[in-house]
């Protein structure tokens, strides 16, 4: 399959379905797909691993600050030359997304940061240690959000 | 009649220190008896929050923040963080400043994997490999000091091209020190490859079949050495990729010896193309100028570092710092996947399956706890120790 290939039959999948979904294309080589009900995410998922399109490459989580009160959510699935993305929002208070582990194994060390970084809980996720984070990290602070701050790393010669 | 055996399992952590390799992470292997059972890994003893700090840092000083992800593949780092920036910027580097990035990336490739193969040659007792691979290393460290100025963290890369060009002197003393790694190149994989004592120590150790591979997620040599096809610089050809494209190196056999051929086989391959970059280097300019500030926008790109494919996504919110930027290391898929391999393993080919995916973040430790279960009591073991427990188990089977 070339990538044009893929991405349309990514997108024949996506369609054909009844799933609440918006298809673009943001750039030539790139097919994103909004998925509107978090519950669709993993059918979806399982859609393209059925027809063997992409490797999760990488999950991205944003925080899209205070006043969208919103976490997107990025699934790259890569081949070849292209990439599928599927985007997902949830609200920031009481964030949770469902796990792919089930389908795609390799999607534990992404879920398991998005957990840390962003405390969005991960429903399914069975290791839910802390990947990155030291064991004494605070509860509740999550580095990647917008307002939180992390303190100023001391100057050289000042006492800490 | 019935008879019952119970058996209880030790745990050994290892982690986080280790004296011979970079970076720290900690693992922990439930044994029963010599086998491993059960496999945990938990990283971020390095962990330096720099998806963060980007965040409040402009574009320009973020490539020299990025830069410093990795001490062994700093260059692709700053070639991928440009690469994406240049994307939303709507800005391409000129001709000549992406074939000089291909170029110092091959030489890094080179420097990386004779630094892993002088690891691994060390974890399985063979350090007459390990000092003499690392001698051969400081070769392409003196090329690349002679042509950037910098040993590590080579600080090639601007936003918008590369900061400097290659001369015809320059460019004779990397034919020349190409010349010496390739017939050394030449020798090691005689060595790997025939040598009774070591091949012990790789042949049918650590297999990953192709499915396991693509299932668990593997990139890079891992990958490649269980006939996954997957190498960004030919599936999702970047920069001057494109004109000078490279041949992949395959092998189905998925052990520890196919992980050793394929990247010997590489460096081959990454000398082949640096020649080939010298003799047809483009004429130009070096650089182009970005604007401060960075238009709105999301760029993802994936390269090929020594290690597998690096992927980073940044989005732009129109002014001059990133709003997000996120990188994902091949470490960590390749972790994940030598994590579950190890299970059914001996304890002593642990050393050795680790070392076999060239962990970046890498391992390992000063203090390894043997929890002896039976006894209730707990033996300290040391790196070191375990590593020696490793050869010796093998001396043990050869006899």
């Amino acid at each position: 399959m070339n990538n044009e290939e893929i991405l349309s039959l990514a997108e024949q999948i996506v369609k054909s379905w009844n799933w609440t979904t918006e298809v673009s294309r943001s750039q030539p080589n790139q097919l994103d797909v909004k998925v509107l009900k978090l519950e669709e995410l993993v059918p979806i998922v399982v859609g393209l691993r059925v027809k063997r399109l992409g490797y999760l490459s990488a999950i991205v989580g944003l925080d899209l600050g205070s006043a969208a009160d919103q976490f997107e959510i990025l699934y790259y699935f890569c081949e070849k030359n292209s990439a599928i993305v599927l985007r997902v929002h949830t609200p920031r208070v009481n964030a949770s997304l469902p796990s792919l582990c089930e389908i795609i194994p390799s999607a534990e060390v992404f879920e398991r940061e998005l957990r840390e970084m962003f405390g969005i809980d991960i429903v399914g996720l069975k290791t839910i240690e802390h990947l990155y984070l030291p064991e004494d990290w605070p509860d509740g602070v999550f580095p990647m959000l917008k307002d939180t701050q992390l303190p100023a790393l001391p100057v050289q010669g000042e006492k800490v | 009649m019935e008879t019952t055996v119970t058996s209880k399992s030790f745990t050994v952590p290892i982690g986080p220190q280790h004296p011979a390799l970079k970076e720290p992470g900690h693992f922990q292997f439930t044994v029963d008896g010599e086998v491993v059972t059960q496999a945990y890994v938990r990283l971020g003893y390095a962990h330096r929050g720099i998806e963060k700090a980007a965040e409040s840092r402009n574009w320009v000083q973020d490539l020299y923040l990025l830069e410093r992800v990795c001490g062994i593949c700093s260059h692709i780092h700053a070639f991928a963080y440009c690469l994406a920036v240049e994307q939303l910027a709507h800005v391409e580097a000129p001709p000549r400043a992406e074939a000089i990035r291909v170029l110092v990336a091959e030489l890094e490739r080179i420097h990386s994997h004779f630094l892993w193969m002088g690891v691994s040659a060390h974890e399985a007792g063979f350090d007459t490999l390990f000092m003499y691979s690392w001698r051969d290393r400081e070769k392409v460290m003196d090329i690349l000091e002679g042509l950037t100025g910098n040993r590590v963290n080579y600080s090639a890369n601007l936003l918008g091209g590369v900061k400097f060009d290659i001369d015809a002197t320059q460019a004779k003393a990397i034919r020349e020190g190409l010349d010496f790694l390739e017939e050394r190149a030449g020798h090691y994989l005689q060595v790997l490859s025939k040598d009774a004592m070591f091949l012990q120590r790789t042949r049918g150790i650590g297999v990953m079949t192709r499915t396991e591979a693509e299932v668990l997620g593997a990139v890079g040599p891992t990958a490649r050495a269980s006939f996954v096809p997957r190498d960004m610089r030919l599936t999702a050809p970047y920069s001057a990729y494109r004109q000078f494209p490279v041949q992949m190196v395959l092998d189905d056999r998925g052990d520890l010896e196919a992980r050793f051929e394929v990247r010997v086989h590489e460096l081959f391959e990454s000398i082949r193309l640096i020649r080939e970059i010298l003799n047809n280097l483009p004429s130009g300019e070096l650089s182009v100028r970005l604007p401060r500030r960075i238009p709105a926008g999301e760029a993802m790109v994936r390269l090929e570092a020594p290690r597998g494919e690096v992927f980073y996504y940044i989005k732009s919110n129109g002014t001059d710092k990133p709003e997000r930027l996120k990188v994902r290391t091949p470490t960590i898929c390749n972790l994940n996947s030598v994590i579950r391999l190890a299970v059914g393993h001996q304890l002593a080919d642990v050393p050795m399956i680790l070392a076999g995916i060239d962990p970046c973040f890498s391992c390992n430790d000063r203090m390894v706890t043997l929890t002896d279960a039976h006894n209730e009591g707990e033996r300290l073991m040391t790196w070191p120790q375990l590593r020696q427990h490793g050869i010796d188990f093998y001396k043990q089977v050869g006899k």
